[in-house]
C-alpha cells in the first residue's frame, strides 16, 4: 500500500481551487486501484442501468406525452389528470386495495395456521407438506378458470351452494362477489405460499429458546406469544410483502375468473395499452401508478416495518 | 426524439409496459404468428384464425394446384380470439413489420385499419361492376371516408331463433315481430310447458354484448353514428334508451335470465340446443350445431327450431340485425399488390364462395348465390338467413372503434346488471363516444 500511501497527502493538495465535488471525483479516478475497481464494476452497472433504470425513466417520460396514431405532443401531467378523473380507475383501485388486503390477511392468518400444524413432527409429515402445496403449483390462469366453473350459475357447486343458502343473485353477474370469489380462490391458491415461507422461519428457531422458555415457566400462548412471532418476524415480513407486492398488481387472475369484467390496476393498464388507439397515454401513465405505488408499498416494508434490519 | 410518434415508440421498444421495453423489441425478429417458417419466393401468405371444418386449407389447396399465372399461397394461421388477432397485426403494422401479403379481417377493421393506411384502398381494383353482385351491407362495412379496404368474404348476422314445437303447442303460430309480443309469448308457452328460460342473449362485457346492445338500439330505430359521417354521434338524438330500456327489462321481468350478463355465444347455445329457451338471439352458427345433432351435442331436431328476423320495439318497424363477418385486406407494405387481388378474385368466386358455404358454413356475401338451388339445397342455412343478411346493419366504422366498443360493451353490461339507468347509460355514451369521434376528426383530418 506504499504507493497509495505516498500519494495521499498530494490527493490532498490537488483539489485546491476545483469544485469539491469535482475535485474527489477527480482524484478517486487518480488512483490507479480505484479505477481498476471502477473499470471493474463497469459492466454491472451498465446492465443494471440498461434493464433496470432506462425502461422506467423511458416509461415516465412516455407518460408525460400525448401519443396518438400520428402525432406525438408533450403534455407535462395531463395523462395523470385523465387518470385520476376517471370513474373506471377508481374501481379499478379499489378493486385491487380491498382484494390486497383481504385476502394477504387470510392467507396469513391460515397461512400461519397451517406452517405452526406442519412444524410439528408427525408421521406423513412429508406427505402432508407435499398435499398442503399442491395448490400453489396450479398456473394462476387455470386455477382461475377452474374457479370461475365453481361460481357459473348453471354448473358451479359454488353457485348452488349459494342459492341453497338463500342467495338469490348471479354470482359472477355482480361485481362484489366476483370480488369475493377471487380473494376466495387467491387464498386458496396462495394460503400454501405463505405457509411454506412461515415454515422455513419456524424451523430456524432452535429448540433451547423454548426450552429456555419451559424452565422460565411460560404458558403455550406466552411462547407463542414472546418466542415464536418475534423469531419469525423476519420471515413474516418477507411472505407479507411477498404477497402484498403480487396481490397488488393482480391480473391474470381477475381477468381468467371473471372472464375480463373485473377491473385491477393492472387490467387497466393492460386496457389502454393494448386496447385503447385514442387513449395509449392513459395506459402509461397508470403503468407508472402502479410502479410507483409498488415501489411505496416495498418502502413502507423495508423503512417502517424494517424487513432489512431484522433479516 | 422529440418527433416520435407511436409507430416510433414500437419500433424501439415494443409495448413499452415496465421492464419488458428491452425485451420486447425482439419481437420484430419473429415474423408472423407461427415463428420462422420460410415462406418461399413468390408465394402469398395469407392469415385466418383456425379452421376447424378444414375447407380454408383444402380450398388453398385447390388454388396452389392451379397455379394460375404461377401462383401459389401459404395458410398461415392466426389466432383464433378476433381480439387477439386484432391486437397481433395492429402492433406488426406498428413496428413495420407484418409479413403477410393477404389479411383476413373483422367488419370493424377496415375502418380502423384502412386510415392507418397499413392496409391498401382497393377502390380501383374493387371494381363498381365486381362491387354489384355483393349484399349492399357487406361492401358498406368495407367502406370508410369514401374508400373501400376490403373484399367481403363472408358475412354473418344476428337472428332470432325460436322453439317451433313449443309455440305449437302454446298455440302460438308465427314468430315475434315486436319485443312485447317475445315476452308475452315467452311468458305463455314457459307457462303451458315449465321451460326454463323465456330469452337469451349475449350480454357479457365484450364485442358480442356489443352488438346485441346495438341491435336494441338499431331496432328502436336510433343509430350511434349516422353511417355517412364518423364525426358525429348521435345515439341521444332517437330512442337508443328506450331500446336499451327493453333489454334491460327482459332482464329484472325474468324472460331473459340474470346470468346473460355473463353470458356469450357458447353459454346461450349450450342452455338453447339442451332445450331449455323458447327463444335466443344469436348467429347462424348455431343452426350448425343443431344440424351437427347429437354430435354436436345438440338435444334439439332442426325442424324444432326456426329462424326469424329480430323483433323491434315498435310495431311495424323495420327490424336490423347486426353484422360480423370476415372480409379479404391487403397489407399495404406488400410488392405484390397485383397478385394478392388475384388471390382475391379466386376466393369471392361463386363456386369458391358455394364451397364455403357447405363445408365451413360461411354465408357468402354475394347475391346470387342465395338463389342457387343446388346450394340452398346443400346447405339449409342459407335459406333461412336469405331474409336476414340483407337487414345486417354495422357497427360504427370509426378509426377509434376500440376505444368506443370498449365504452360501450360496458355501458350496454351495466344497463343490463341494472348498475345504471338506460338513460344514464345513453348520456355517458354520447359524451364518451363524441369525443372519440373529435379526436378522430382532429387526428385523421375527416
Amino acid at each position: 500500500m506504499g504507493v497509495a500511501s505516498e500519494r495521499l497527502p498530494g490527493r490532498k493538495v490537488k483539489p485546491k481551487g476545483m469544485s469539491g465535488a469535482w475535485g474527489s471525483i477527480r482524484s478517486e479516478f487518480n488512483d490507479p486501484e480505484k479505477r481498476t475497481a471502477y473499470w471493474m464494476i463497469l459492466p454491472t452497472t451498465l446492465i443494471v442501468l440498461l434493464v433496470a433504470a432506462w425502461p422506467i425513466l423511458y416509461a415516465v417520460w412516455l407518460s408525460l406525452q400525448r401519443i396518438l396514431p400520428n402525432t406525438t405532443e408533450w403534455v407535462w401531467f395531463s395523462n395523470y389528470s385523465r387518470m385520476f378523473s376517471d370513474p373506471v380507475f377508481y374501481s379499478a383501485l379499489s378493486n385491487t386495495f380491498l382484494f390486497t388486503v383481504i385476502s394477504v390477511f387470510f392467507e396469513f392468518t391460515l397461512g400461519l395456521a397451517i406452517a405452526l400444524a406442519l412444524n410439528k413432527s408427525f408421521r406423513g409429515q412429508g406427505l402432508a407438506r407435499g398435499i398442503a402445496i399442491i395448490p400453489w403449483a396450479f398456473p394462476t390462469v387455470v386455477s382461475g378458470a377452474m374457479w370461475r366453473l365453481f361460481y357459473q350459475d348453471e354448473v358451479g357447486i359454488f353457485a348452488a351452494l349459494a342459492s341453497g343458502l338463500g342467495y338469490e343473485g348471479v354470482i359472477l353477474a355482480n361485481d362484489a362477489s366476483v370480488l369475493i370469489g377471487a380473494i376466495v380462490s387467491d387464498v386458496w391458491k396462495t394460503t400454501p405460499f405463505v405457509a411454506l415461507l412461515l415454515l422455513a422461519g419456524l424451523q430456524t428457531i432452535p429448540d433451547d429458546v423454548y426450552e429456555a422458555a419451559r424452565v422460565d415457566g411460560a404458558t403455550k400462548w406466552q411462547q407463542f406469544m414472546r418466542v415464536t412471532l418475534p423469531l419469525l418476524k423476519p420471515a413474516i415480513l418477507v411472505a407479507l410483502l411477498f404477497r402484498t407486492l403480487d396481490a397488488w398488481r393482480v391480473y391474470d387472475l381477475f381477468w381468467s375468473m371473471s372472464d375480463r369484467q373485473l377491473d385491477s390496476l393492472s387490467t387497466y393498464v393492460f386496457e389502454f395499452v393494448r386496447v385503447s388507439q385514442a387513449d395509449f397515454s392513459i395506459g402509461n401513465a397508470a403503468a407508472v401508478f402502479v410502479f410507483v405505488s409498488s415501489i411505496v408499498i416495498a418502502f413502507v416494508f423495508v423503512k417502517v416495518l424494517g424487513v432489512r434490519e431484522e433479516a | 426524439m422529440s418527433g416520435m410518434n407511436r409507430r416510433d415508440f414500437l419500433k424501439y421498444s415494443g409495448a413499452g409496459i415496465l421492464g419488458a421495453s428491452v425485451l420486447s423489441s425482439c419481437s420484430r425478429v419473429a415474423s408472423g404468428f407461427t415463428g420462422a417458417e420460410t415462406v418461399p419466393e413468390g408465394t402469398l401468405v395469407f392469415s385466418h384464425g383456425p379452421d376447424s371444418s378444414g375447407t380454408i386449407p383444402k380450398v388453398i389447396d385447390k388454388f396452389n394446384k392451379e397455379n394460375k399465372d404461377g401462383l401459389t399461397a401459404l395458410y398461415r394461421q392466426a389466432p383464433a380470439d378476433s381480439g387477439q388477432y386484432f391486437d397481433k397485426l395492429r402492433t406488426e403494422f406498428q413496428a413495420g413489420s407484418a409479413t403477410t401479403d393477404i389479411i383476413s379481417g373483422d367488419v370493424i377493421w377496415a375502418a380502423q385499419f384502412g386510415p392507418n393506411d397499413w392496409i391498401m384502398d382497393l377502390s380501383d381494383r374493387f371494381t363498381d361492376e365486381m362491387r354489384s353482385e355483393f349484399l349492399e351491407p357487406t361492401l358498406e362495412t368495407n367502406t370508410f371516408d369514401g374508400k373501400i379496404y376490403g373484399v367481403p368474404w363472408f358475412t354473418d348476422v344476428g337472428m332470432l331463433y325460436y322453439r317451433t314445437d313449443l309455440m305449437e303447442k302454446a298455440g302460438i303460430d308465427a314468430p315475434p315481430k315486436t319485443w312485447d309480443e317475445l315476452m308475452g309469448m315467452a311468458r305463455e308457452v314457459q307457462e303451458k310447458t315449465g321451460t326454463q328460460y323465456g330469452f337469451l342473449f349475449q350480454g357479457a362485457e365484450y364485442e358480442g354484448g356489443v352488438v346485441n346492445g346495438l341491435e336494441f338500439i338499431y331496432n328502436a330505430g336510433a343509430e350511434v353514428m349516422p353511417p355517412d359521417d364518423p364525426t358525429k354521434i348521435v345515439i341521444d338524438q332517437g330512442d337508443a334508451d328506450k331500446g336499451l330500456a327493453m333489454q334491460q327489462r327482459l332482464v329484472v321481468e325474468g324472460v331473459a335470465p340474470e346470468a346473460v350478463a355473463t353470458w356469450k355465444e357458447l353459454e346461450t347455445q349450450d342452455a338453447f340446443i339442451k332445450g331449455n329457451a323458447v327463444f335466443m338471439r344469436s348467429w347462424p352458427f348455431v343452426y350448425g350445431t343443431i344440424l351437427g345433432g347429437k354430435e354436436t351435442g345438440s338435444e334439439l331436431k332442426p325442424e324444432q327450431v326456426g329462424i326469424a328476423p329480430i323483433p323491434t320495439l315498435a310495431e311495424g318497424d323495420e327490424s336490423f340485425s347486426g353484422q360480423g363477418g370476415w372480409n379479404f385486406f391487403i397489407n399495404a407494405a406488400t410488392k405484390k399488390a397485383d397478385d394478392c387481388f388475384k388471390f382475391i378474385e379466386y376466393m369471392i368466386q361463386p363456386e369458391i364462395q358455394a364451397e364455403f358455404a357447405v363445408g365451413a358454413s360461411f354465408l357468402p356475401p354475394r347475391a346470387s348465390l342465395y338463389e342457387d338451388e343446388k346450394l340452398l339445397k346443400d346447405q339449409p342455412v342459407i335459406e333461412l338467413a336469405k331474409d336476414l343478411v340483407t337487414r345486417a346493419k354495422p357497427r360504427p366504422r370509426h378509426p377509434f372503434y376500440s376505444d368506443m366498443s370498449l365504452v360501450m360493451a360496458n355501458e350496454f353490461n351495466s344497463v343490463i346488471k341494472s348498475d345504471s339507468s338506460p338513460e344514464e347509460a345513453v348520456s355517458t355514451l354520447q359524451g364518451e363516444l363524441e369525443r372519440f369521434a373529435n379526436l378522430g376528426a382532429e387526428v385523421y383530418d375527416l
